[in-house]
């Protein structure tokens, strides 16, 4: 800076020597360090008041300041002076890399320095996630943004993210934020046919991002209206910048695999498990042992042998860990080139990627291949237009849903004498020709090896623009954007599958496409104006969305051969449909920021939307938000404090709705799908509802931000409080009706809770380390439910209750075994006349009551990256955590942890059973076919917090002297490990997990056979010329 | 820098004209409808849309959660251990097959809401008999199909949920809710409690008594005058209405001409060895096609027994005891697949096979036993229609008859085709370990609709 000032400095010396006393009018260009021209900069001679701004060259004329001071400011540089006695002035200005001086994008071509921010937006630059093998945008938030909650759910690729700001704010409507990709609100919702839900944000190339905003706040959000009480992603790609062409090419590859192993019993313990179970069950039917329909005899003969294809009895040693055989390594291969230049007048941003990705669990791939330009072209002096352009392919050969016997992790179930290949034919055990009923269950490999499953998603993200300054200060800004998602699955699963897949008994087929166009338009003004200490800037606007969902799909089955596999070749067409539905959206907005002396802002905003969704006696609604800003180191009592060089404190509030909540929810309905043997037939299907409309959320935040020691040290402290009423509630109605539910707006429930954000930039100078650190705190309760049944997930486990967060743990309370005989024990917890709960047990589970045992949702998230540099050498560490949150594992638990009463492989710990009086243990006695403590209760409620060690990345960057005789300007070595370590008491394999089978608002924090998290290792390179 | 004026002036009016156009062109933009349903009040417009109703009634029934199937698996798993090895894995099924049901079992509240979710559609069929203008006879046939399945609905439910005939004071114990209109929007009148027993037999009987009347003789596949009189008699048999019973199935044995298949092996895989077609002895099925409906007898009885098309969960394993109660020679005791180690029923082995709900050789049983006991002989005499049912499987003729013999061979002939449990509870026989009128034999008023509907009292034990 310094240097750049300094040689700033020296030719205007050399100017005003050969210009002296010539004019009084100082002429000029302001540049940055590449030497393009910064737009804007505002130039003041010191002292007084008048001003100007550069133009599109960079270019100002200031008359009457020769030999004066001049000072300049830009959003996002380092602020500069100079003094000169005339002539043309080159200045050099910085940008400004602590965080304080960062801009913020605010949507609808706002944007807004961080220091006078009044709302609260949480921004991640590109920079941090880039080259980082994180699937999707949403995922690479995790831990990067305060209050933002992010669980990945499940290690299968391509598979939806579980994203939450700022805590739950729906029951039933869609809690995810929304994603506004350059100013188009973009399809993130699920589209599969088959397994569990995709994430059309894969589709995305997240090296093409320039930044991501979260808008958290009401004041923040409230020009998104309808759509912001979930918080709204903004997503900002790379643009083009004057000067040198830039080249970068980045290539990685590694490799990963799953990052953990459950333990299960071996053949032996399988064994001695079992037959102590028919044992206890034959003795209780009074059995003998022997007697050939004893239970013992059904196991020796009808389990143990028959599914070890008669191997148990002569070696009962041999045994096979059916986790080998599903888990796999999956290599990872990842090529980007990034190019970007242009002239003052058109500028370029274009990028080429090309993923390969391979799961952790057999069968599972992932490609994509994505390219982009981004293109911005000044027409002329009042004219500025541009596009930007994306295509992309993602095929994904997916996994089944976890609830699936072809899940591959559910091999875990196979019995561990059950060897992987049937000793007869040579093929994996239970393929025909030989005995389809072993394994146990139906073996998942063969769903790998002789079925598949594939998704072709074929995006388009493209936006075109067109801005008009009208005059002084007024412009006009009109956008088109574009989201078109092709999306075509593909299944085959031939006759070997048939045990799972039963209609494949000649082979099975189906193909099914979706297309979705979501068209949106953006006509904004904004005026601006800067006058002495007054600046206001002003946005008001309008938005129309209109988005077209069309399915279609058939199916097939009775195929000539598996060489015949498309559905043109099945002699039964089994199945077909077609299907589309749309919404739509109208909404205006308006926005004004206002600041007086850099001491005291103020912000005002508002949306009225109109949709389709909402019924007819409420069709539009209006969203207003206000905040305010003091920023206090600017005050004279307070500028003597040295450490202290920056303080703002500022308030806001606001109304935001969200309107995820279905399309045409308002309507009565009867819907065409009852047809029987071939007739066709129509049905009741929907109560209808004309004052259905979006939920409303009420939101406050207290925040305080800071900069300590020449803002060395940065922080941000919020508190919130959101109350979110009109809750759409499925509420449940007489099933004697016809129907189970009507849609109506009738729950509320509150979030509140605090945020800090801390960076620091610990040492400074050749060896740098700088640190982040983000944590947050939420308090979700539901308030009012109209007491309404509301449950999911496993078991319907998950419930929504009053006084409690959304989607808690509600089952009897499990109260360990009881010494003398083994039996699983519960608490009653029946409530007294004085509201006390009864703690006797009973081992009678229908006289225990359900009460809350636990809650998916964290009330501590927090990301800490500490990055260090010396000289060519660089280091970041990034850890994330969640706190005070529960994971249900009852899916495999009634199964695999169940003290044997079924054939299922069971986990190692159920070695630890009761076996005799006295025994102390919290495992019950193991009976077969007989429920001991396999009930669903508190016993699977088990401790989901874990502290990971996300990413580390260590780099080497070359030395720029040597590389410049090659012309390259930079050339970086890395290598980087993802999820190395985790810290958790939770039992099974991933406590960041989320059961896609039963994924709903309310259902969280069930594991079903999920697969885990990858541990991601790689190596790359990039150069840059 | 100078701009043209005249171009910002332009710029204004297109910006202006530009916002007016979209605004305009956008605010009927959202009046827009769904696509795969239609607003309710243009549903029942006409009589094509009755009768497209009417087969959604069927559709109704044709569920999982009803005539599919479930109601008949509940029937024979609730207590059997005799006679089934249970080894599945639905926890719902476990707990009814070990008489542990609790109040938010699935297959309790599946049942309930799939059998309402059905006489709702049937009363939306009944409330537009009007639109029905094409002939008189045709308006009969739409009506008596919606009593029969409406009827049949209120017989499981009230047979599942409440107690048995004979246990208590039928008219003053608690049957099931009786629902008789259309739903349009709910209100406090949808609050509704439960019905005596008697009061929904009574409804039954009436709804029964009126289809037999309205029905045709042959409607192929779908409800006929002997479908509603073979119901009645199933219903008179549960209220010991002896010589109702066996009236209503001479009326069928008389007026159907329908036959005994002479090959007992002949009336089961209707998809794989019949192409989806009915044998002639059944009196009313669900139809099962590869597109449409499940047959869950087959997803819980049945098993991949190597025969292509065969498919199913391998549940319900038949037990050596019950295959011992069949005599030797008897083709219904082979009639059993040995599969990894155990036996599986034949009945329902094929995936796309048709429910049969009910099938003649039950009138056969139902007029024997009706006339046994009345010591009469009306249409047959007992012996002769019990040797029917005994000579067509390989049987010796029988010279004498007892009441026993005479269940016991309804036992054997209709074995896990949903009979069991009502079976023992009208001959007041336990079930496993318990007794015929035992609690534990009846299901939960599902805990969803004890929630939301404070006037419904719950069954005992729950």
């Amino acid at each position: 800076m310094i240097k750049k000032l300094l040689s700033a400095i020296v030719a205007f010396l050399l100017f005003m020597a050969v210009a002296f006393a010539q004019n009084t009018t100082v002429t000029g260009k302001v540049t940055d360090e590449n030497g393009a021209p910064i737009v804007g900069v505002t130039v003041l001679v010191k002292g007084e008041k008048t001003g100007v701004n550069t133009d599109a060259s960079g270019g100002f004329s200031i008359p009457n300041a020769s030999g004066k001071t001049l000072l300049f400011s830009a959003v996002g540089y380092e602020s500069a002076q100079a003094t000169t006695k005339g002539g043309n002035l080159q200045v050099s200005m910085k940008t400004d890399t602590k965080s304080l001086s960062e801009v913020v994008v605010t949507g609808f071509g706002g944007s807004q320095i961080k220091r006078e921010l009044t709302g609260n937006i949480a921004r991640v630059k590109g920079k941090d996630i880039e080259f980082m093998p994180t699937p999707s945008v949403d995922a690479a938030l995790q831990g990067k943004a305060a209050g933002v909650f992010v669980n990945s759910q499940s290690g299968k690729l391509g598979q939806a993210v579980t994203v939450r700001v700022r805590g739950n704010s729906s029951i039933s409507a869609n809690s995810q934020p929304l994603y506004v990709l350059d100013g188009v609100p973009i399809t993130s919702q699920d589209q599969s046919t088959y397994g569990g839900d995709m994430n059309p944000l894969t589709d995305l190339n997240q090296n093409d991002i320039e930044s991501i905003e979260v808008l958290k706040d009401a004041s923040a959000g409230a020009i998104y209206g309808s759509r912001a009480a979930n918080g709204v992603v903004l997503i900002t790609t790379k643009r083009g910048k004057a000067g040198k062409t830039n080249v970068t090419l980045n290539v990685q590859s590694g490799y990963a695999e799953a990052t953990k192993r459950l333990p299960m019993l071996n053949s032996e313990q399988y064994a001695e498990l079992i037959l102590e179970a028919a044992k206890y069950s034959d003795d209780q039917d009074g059995t003998p042992y022997d007697d050939p329909f004893s239970y013992t005899s059904y196991v020796k003969n009808d389990v143990m042998d028959y599914y070890s294809y008669g191997q148990w009895s002569k070696d009962p040693t041999k045994s096979y860990d059916w986790q080998d055989a599903v888990f796999t390594k999956g290599p990872y291969k990842q090529a980007d080139l990034q190019i970007r230049g242009g002239t003052e007048r058109t500028k370029f941003f274009s990028s080429f990627q090309h993923l390969d990705q391979t799961g952790t669990i057999i069968g599972n791939t992932l490609q994509r291949t994505t390219g982009r330009l981004n293109l911005d072209q000044k027409a002329n002096d009042w004219l500025d237009l541009g596009v930007s352009m994306s295509l992309s392919r993602t095929a994904n050969r997916r996994l089944p849903d976890d609830n699936a016997f072809s899940n591959p992790l559910q091999a875990v179930a196979l019995n561990p004498m059950t060897p992987f290949i049937d000793p007869e034919t040579g093929l994996p055990a239970g393929t025909p020709p030989g005995d389809v009923n072993i394994p146990l269950y139906y073996n998942p490999i063969l769903t790998v090896d002789y079925g598949k499953f594939t998704q072709d998603v074929f995006r388009t993200f493209g936006n075109t623009y067109l801005k008009a300054k009208l005059v002084k200060g007024l412009t006009f800004q009109t956008e088109f954007g574009m989201d078109y998602l092709s999306q075509n699955e593909e299944g085959y699963f031939r006759s070997e599958t048939v045990r799972n897949q039963t209609s494949a008994v000649r082979g099975a087929g189906n193909n099914s496409g979706t297309f979705i166009t979501n068209y949106n338009t953006n006509s904004y003004f904004t005026y601006n104006l800067v006058k002495e200490k007054h600046n206001l800037s002003t946005t008001l606007g309008m938005q129309y969305q209109q988005s077209q969902a069309k399915y279609n799909s058939t199916a097939g089955t009775d195929f000539p051969s598996n060489s015949y596999q498309k559905i043109a070749s099945a002699a039964t067409k089994s199945g077909g449909s077609s299907s589309q539905t749309d919404f739509r959206f109208l909404s205006y907005f308006l926005r004004a920021n206002y600041s007086f002396n850099d001491k005291y802002i103020l912000a005002a905003s508002g949306r009225i939307d109109a949709s389709s969704r909402f019924g007819k006696e409420s069709r539009q609604g209006f969203f207003p938000a206000i905040s305010a800003g003091w920023i206090m180191t600017n005050e004279k009592f307070l500028s003597n404090i040295n450490a202290l060089s920056f303080l703002k404190l500022r308030a806001s509030y606001g109304i935001v709705g969200n309107a995820e909540i279905g399309n045409f929810p308002q309507l009565g309905l009867f819907s065409g799908d009852a047809g029987y043997a071939g007739n066709a037939g129509q049905r009741p299907s929907q109560l209808r509802n004309d004052s259905l409309r979006w939920e409303t959320t009420k939101q406050a935040d207290f925040g305080i931000d800071f900069g300590i020691f020449n803002n060395r040290i940065t922080g941000e402290i919020d508190y919130y409080e959101k109350k979110t009423s009109g809750l759409l509630l499925t509420v449940n109605v007489p099933a004697t009706t016809g129907f189970t539910n009507i849609v109506r707006n009738v729950g509320k429930l509150e979030n509140s809770g605090f945020e800090f954000v801390l960076n620091t930039q610990n040492l400074v100078g050749a060896f740098k380390w700088s640190t982040s650190f983000n944590i947050a705190f939420n308090k979700g309760k539901v308030t009012d439910i109209q007491k309404q049944i509301i449950e999911g997930g496993v078991s319907n486990m998950n419930r929504v209750e009053e006084g409690y967060n959304v989607g808690v743990f509600f089952t009897p309370e499990f109260a360990g075994v009881d010494p003398n005989n083994g039996d699983a024990l519960f608490y009653k917890n029946t409530k007294g006349a004085d509201g006390k709960l009864d703690r006797t047990t009973t081992k009678k589970y229908s006289e225990a009551q359900r009460i809350v045992v636990g809650d998916p949702n964290p009330d501590m998230i927090f990301g800490f990256t500490n990055n260090f540099s010396y000289k060519g050498f660089d280091l970041s560490v990034f850890f994330n955590g969640v706190r005070g949150n529960q994971n249900n594992i009852y899916g495999m638990g009634r199964y695999s942890s169940a003290s044997m009463l079924y054939e299922d492989n069971n986990t190692a710990d159920q070695l630890g059973r009761w076996r005799k009086a006295g025994d102390i243990t919290n495992i019950p006695q193991v009976r077969l076919y007989s429920t001991n403590g396999s009930q669903a209760s508190s016993r699977y409620i088990v401790d989901g917090s874990y502290i990971r060690l996300r990413s580390v990345t260590f780099g080497y960057n070359f030395d720029g002297r040597l590389l410049r005789k090659y012309k390259i300007e930079k050339l970086r070595f890395y290598v980087s490990g993802q999820n190395l370590l985790t810290f958790t008491k939770y039992p099974y394999w991933d406590p960041e997990v989320n059961a896609d089978s039963f994924d709903s608002n309310i259902a969280k924090g069930n594991d079903f056979y999920t697969p885990p998290q990858p541990r991601t290792l790689l190596a790359g390179i990039n150069i840059s010329f | 820098m100078k701009l043209n004026i005249q171009i910002r002036k332009l710029n204004y009016i297109l910006s202006a004209a530009l916002i007016t156009l979209l605004v305009t062109a956008c605010e009927k933009r959202l009046d827009i409808l769904p696509y795969q349903s239609i607003t309710e009040d243009n549903a029942l417009a006409s009589e094509s849309d009755v009768n497209v109703t009417l087969i959604g009634a069927y559709d109704g029934a044709q569920a999982a959660a009803t005539y599919g199937g479930d109601i008949m698996v509940l029937n024979d798993l609730v207590g059997n251990n005799a006679n089934i090895n249970f080894t599945g894995t639905f926890a719902g099924l476990t707990d009814a097959y070990q008489t542990l049901m609790v109040s938010n079992n699935s297959f309790a509240a599946g049942t309930w809401i799939g059998a309402y979710n059905t006489i709702n559609r049937c009363n939306n069929v009944l409330s537009a008999l009007d639109k029905v203008t094409s002939s008189p006879a045709k308006k009969s046939s739409v009506e008596g199909q919606a009593l029969f399945i409406r009827a049949s609905m209120y017989f499981e439910l009230v047979r599942l949920y409440a107690k048995t005939i004979g246990d208590g004071d039928a008219s003053s114990n608690p049957g099931v809710p009786l629902v008789l209109t259309k739903t349009e929007s709910v209100t406090n009148a949808d609050y509704i409690p439960r019905a005596s027993v008697k009061a929904v037999y009574d409804q039954v009987v009436a709804d029964l008594t009126k289809a037999e009347s309205l029905l045709p003789s042959s409607n192929t596949i779908y409800a006929t005058k002997w479908a509603a009189a073979a119901q009645l008699s199933r219903v008179h048999l549960m209220l010991k209405n002896y010589a109702a019973a066996g009236d209503a199935a001479n009326r069928v044995i008389a007026g159907s001409g329908k036959t005994l298949n002479t090959d007992f092996t002949k009336l089961w895989f209707t998809f794989i060895n019949n192409g989806g077609a009915n044998p002639a002895e059944y009196i009313f099925a669900m139809t099962v096609t590869a597109q449409d409906g499940t047959n869950s007898l087959n997803t819980y009885f049945g098993r991949n027994v190597g025969i292509a098309g065969t498919a199913g969960r391998s549940d319900c394993k038949i037990k050596a005891a019950h295959i011992a109660l069949y005599e030797t020679g008897d083709i219904r005791k082979t009639y059993f697949a040995l599969s990894g180690g155990n036996n599986y029923t034949r009945k329902h082995l094929d995936r796309y096979g048709n429910v049969p709900i009910i099938r003649l050789a039950e009138m056969y049983l139902t007029r024997a036993e009706a006339n046994f006991r009345n010591n009469t002989a009306v249409g047959a005499a007992p012996l002769s229609d019990i040797n029917s049912i005994r000579t067509r499987v390989g049987l010796p003729a029988l010279s004498s008859l007892t009441l026993d013999a005479i269940t016991k061979e309804r036992y054997l002939e209709l074995a896990f085709e949903g009979h069991n449990l009502h079976e023992a509870k009208r001959l007041q026989k336990p079930v496993g370990a318990n007794n015929w009128n035992s609690p534990k034999l009846i299901l939960p008023i599902p805990q969803r609709e004890m929630d939301v509907n404070k006037s419904l009292v719950q069954n005992e034990g729950y």
